[in-house]
This record gives structure tokens, sequence and C-alpha cells, in this order.
């Protein structure tokens, strides 16, 4: 066991309806570490994070999560040390003030509450108006909602943050706030997902997913 | 008070009531509206399964006998509850168990609640007010349930991903779907509690309708129709809420993402009427 690993895959394989998407892919992420998977259209980008919060499982192989593996039972609490942006976000319904309340709700993250205290804070932190926060959600652009997904993990204290095309649909000087406070913050293990690494410059390794094929990346569920 | 004995319609009464048939037959044949062959069908049909209910239950009255009344009672009970695992899509095998299990309760307890302590039937199976009250009871179960366990299940499969956000978020499983079944429920309990509030002013309710024609004074038929009206909210809210509870069991993985395989598959379109598999 690694205790020191964030994130830790060993050998994981995954397959939709016979096809193999991921063949052995390993992986391991040390706290405060950030790394980006890149690779074709149908590489098993995403599955990998699926499959790290438990929505695919796997076919093989083992996820490890601060030291602990990923299994049916564990999975409810390592969930509450993960938080997932994904490239258009669906944040429910109601206004975004909404949105950002609703998770305290849960029981695993009533001791936060206090947290909302510093929605302006982050709102500012990421560019985004404070009126914002009375619109409703779904009236929000691709790249707006993705940064109120990432003020979202941050109130709940989340330290391994997982961006699938977080930066896909920012302007650049959103990129570059996003981009400015992942560098500053030394404790979030940050795996992300994209297809143009460039735009996230705060990543610290590329890895490169092989398979896929070249085009637009399909809607896998499951 | 009995008013009189209900006026019997005989036979060459009743096929001149089919005459009836021919305005709405013609308006559909001269604006060309395409569902003359589909109510010609229904027409039969509803002749026939109300001809065989007719003389299956003038047996079942005659006989009165409970073991006979409480047999009936479940087939009622096992049809609906085929009808509504069929009518929302779902595959049989997982949800006829936990669907009977809510539609007994649903149905049982507000009949026997009507039959003891407000009717205070000495013989609580009585054929005359088990069945038809029953039969009240639950085919407004068997309409509930299919918009309440249907539209639970659709609209997180709909919704999927704002779903595993909230699983993303830290929500246990009965905090995900809490939403989703406060949604089903209001669905499902939304025409009852309507056609209470209106009861009356827009139409005359078929049970008062049935206790007038059998001769008994309006004030004893509105009386009936009141307790039927809560039995049948108090039916349709224990069936829904049970129904949704019992089969969210079977129905989520161990990670707590939907389990598809509930879904009957539905034919691509452009399949229709094509053989094959």
């Amino acid at each position: 066991m690694d205790d020191h690993a964030a994130i830790k895959i060993d050998a994981l394989t995954v397959a939709f309806g016979g096809r193999a998407v991921l063949g052995g892919f390993s992986l391991r992420l040390g706290v405060g570490e950030k790394a980006t998977l890149t690779g074709r259209s149908g590489s098993g980008k995403t599955t990998v994070l699926r499959c790290i919060l438990g929505f695919v499982v796997p076919d093989g192989g083992a996820i490890h999560i601060d030291g602990e593996a990923l299994t049916p039972r564990s999975v409810w609490h390592l969930r509450e040390k993960l938080a997932y942006v994904a490239q258009e976000p669906e944040l429910g319904d109601g206004t975004v003030r909404d949105v950002l309340e609703r998770p305290f709700a849960y029981h695993a993250n009533a001791g936060l509450r206090d947290n909302l205290a510093r929605v302006d804070e982050f709102f500012g932190e990421f560019l985004l108006p404070r009126s914002l926060l009375a619109d409703d959600v779904t009236t929000l652009s691709g790249g707006e909602k993705q940064r109120v997904a990432i003020v979202s993990a941050v109130l709940l204290d989340r330290r391994i943050i997982l961006l699938d095309e977080a930066s896909s649909a920012l302007d650049k000087a959103s990129g570059k706030a996003i981009a400015d406070f992942f560098r500053s913050r030394g404790d979030l293990t940050v795996l992300s997902v994209s297809h143009n690494p460039a735009g996230l410059s705060f990543s610290g390794q590329l890895i490169e997913l092989p398979g896929g094929y070249d085009g637009e990346e399909p809607e896998v569920l499951e | 008070m009995i008013l009189a004995d209900t006026m019997d319609i005989g036979y060459p009464s009743l096929a001149l009531g089919y005459a009836l048939l021919i305005i709405p037959l013609g308006l559909m044949l001269w604006h060309r509206i395409p569902i003359v062959g589909r109510t010609l069908i229904a027409v039969a049909r509803m002749t026939v399964q109300l001809l065989f209910v007719g003389l299956y239950l003038q047996f079942v009255f005659q006989l009165n006998s409970p073991w006979l009344n409480a047999a009936w009672l479940v087939v009622m009970l096992v049809v609906a509850d085929f009808s509504i695992v069929r009518g929302c899509g779902l595959r049989l095998g997982r949800f006829l168990a936990p669907v009977l299990a809510g539609l007994f309760v649903g149905t049982i307890v507000p009949l026997l609640f009507f039959l003891g302590l407000i009717l205070r039937q000495p013989n609580l199976l009585e054929a005359q007010y088990a069945i038809p009250i029953a039969g009240m009871i639950l085919g407004n179960c068997l309409r509930a349930d299919i918009v309440g366990l249907g539209s639970f299940y659709e609209s997180i499969r709909k919704s999927e991903k704002a779903y595993l956000h909230s699983l993303a978020q830290g929500a246990r499983l009965n905090e995900a779907v809490r939403p989703f079944y406060r949604d089903a429920v209001t669905a499902a309990l939304a025409p009852t509690v309507a056609t209470i509030a209106t009861i009356g002013l827009v139409a005359l309710p078929g049970m008062m309708t049935g206790v007038i024609l059998g001769g008994a004074d309006p004030m004893t038929a509105i009386k009936y129709q009141i307790a039927i009206m809560i039995a049948i909210l108090a039916g349709t809210a224990i069936t829904v809420v049970l129904g949704i509870w019992l089969t969210t069991r079977q129905t989520f993985t161990a990670y707590g993402t939907l389990d598809h395989a509930i879904f009957k598959k539905v034919k691509p379109r452009g399949t229709r009427g094509t053989r094959g598999r």
C-alpha cells in the first residue's frame, strides 16, 4: 500500500460492449501533484475519471485513493475527498446560489457549511460576477458552469480534483485565473483530461493514453 | 333510506344503446378521423370484458365465500402489478415483487379501514362491499404507480449527469434520489388531489352515481364518496411511496449508479414491423 499517493491506479481494464477502452492503465499521483491525461477520442481519458468516482466499474485492476482501495463499501466516503468538474457540468436546477448550497444539505458535508461564507472570495478569484449567484444555473455558459463547479469543489474542501476538458469552454483570462489558482494550491491534487494540454499550464505531467480514434468523442455513459 | 330498486336494462334495450355509436362513428367517417377501427375494437373489448366480469361477479356474489373473494382480490392485485411494470417500460423480473408488495399494502390497508372502521362490516370480505371498493382503490393505485415509478426511473435516466454530480458531491443514495423521488410522488398524487378538489363541481364521481342509481339517498352517496376519496388518496400515497422505496433496493448498483438493465430495451426507430431477434 502506498500511503503517499493521492490516486494510485494499477492495471485498469475497461471494456464497453466488447470494445476494450482501457487495457491495463496504471498511474500514481502523489499528494499535490498535477497531471493531465491526453490522447485521441475514445482512448478512455474520461473513463479513467469515471472509474475513480465509481461511476464505471472496471473489468480489472485496482484503484486506491489516499491509500484506501476503492470498493462498493469505501466509495461513499472516498467520494467525499473527490470533486469532478465535467466538460459541460450539469449542476441540477435552481439558482447558482442553490447549486452551491445544495451539497451542504448532505449529511457528509454538514460540518463544512461555514465555508459558504467564502463564496465571494472564490467568485472574485475565478472572475465570476457576484450577480451570477441569483441567475438560473441552466442559463450559464459552459465556461461559467465549469468555474461554478470548481468553486463548489473548493467550498466542499475537496483535495483531489478531477477536471474533464475544463479549459475547453474558457476564455483566456478565466483559463489563466484557474491555472493560477491551482498552481498556488500545493495541497490540491489535480487529474485533468484534455485534448489541448497546452491550456493547462499548471499541470506538471502529461500522460498520453494509447488507442482511440480521430474525430469527435462519443458520449459514453456505461 | 332506499328510494327504489335500480331499473334493469333489458338486452334489446342495451342493443339499442349501441345505436348511439352511429353518432361518433359517423362523425369520424365524415371528418376522416383515423380512429374508427380502434373505436370499434375498444367497444368490442369493453363488451366482452364487462360481460365476462359480470358473469363472474354474479357467481362470486352468489357464493359470497370469503376465500373466493380473497382469491379474486389477489387476482386483481397481480393483474394490476403486471400492467404497472409493463406500463412503465421496466423489466418484469426485478419489479414484480416489490411493486406487488406496495400495491398489496396500499390497497388492503385503506380497504380494511373502510370496511371495518367506517362501514363496520361484520364480514370484512363481504363481496358486495369488498370487491367494488377494492377495485376503486386499486384502479387508482395502478394509475398513480405507473406515473410515480415511471417518472422516477425515467427522470433519473434523463438527468443522469445531475444525479451522478450529487453522488460525486458526497450524497448518499437516499440523498441523491430525493429530488427525483419528490417529483415522482408529486406527479403521481397530483391528479388524485386535483380530483378531490374539484369533485362534484366538474363531474359526479362514479361511485356516487352508482350509489344513487342503486336507489340510495344522495346524502348516503355523498358520504360513501367522501370516504372512498380519502381511501383512494391514502392507498395511492402508500402504493407509490412503498413502490419506489422497495424497488430502489434492487435497481441501483453497489456504487450508487442506476442499473440500466432495469429498462426494457426499446427497439430503435425505423425497425417497427421488421422481423428478427
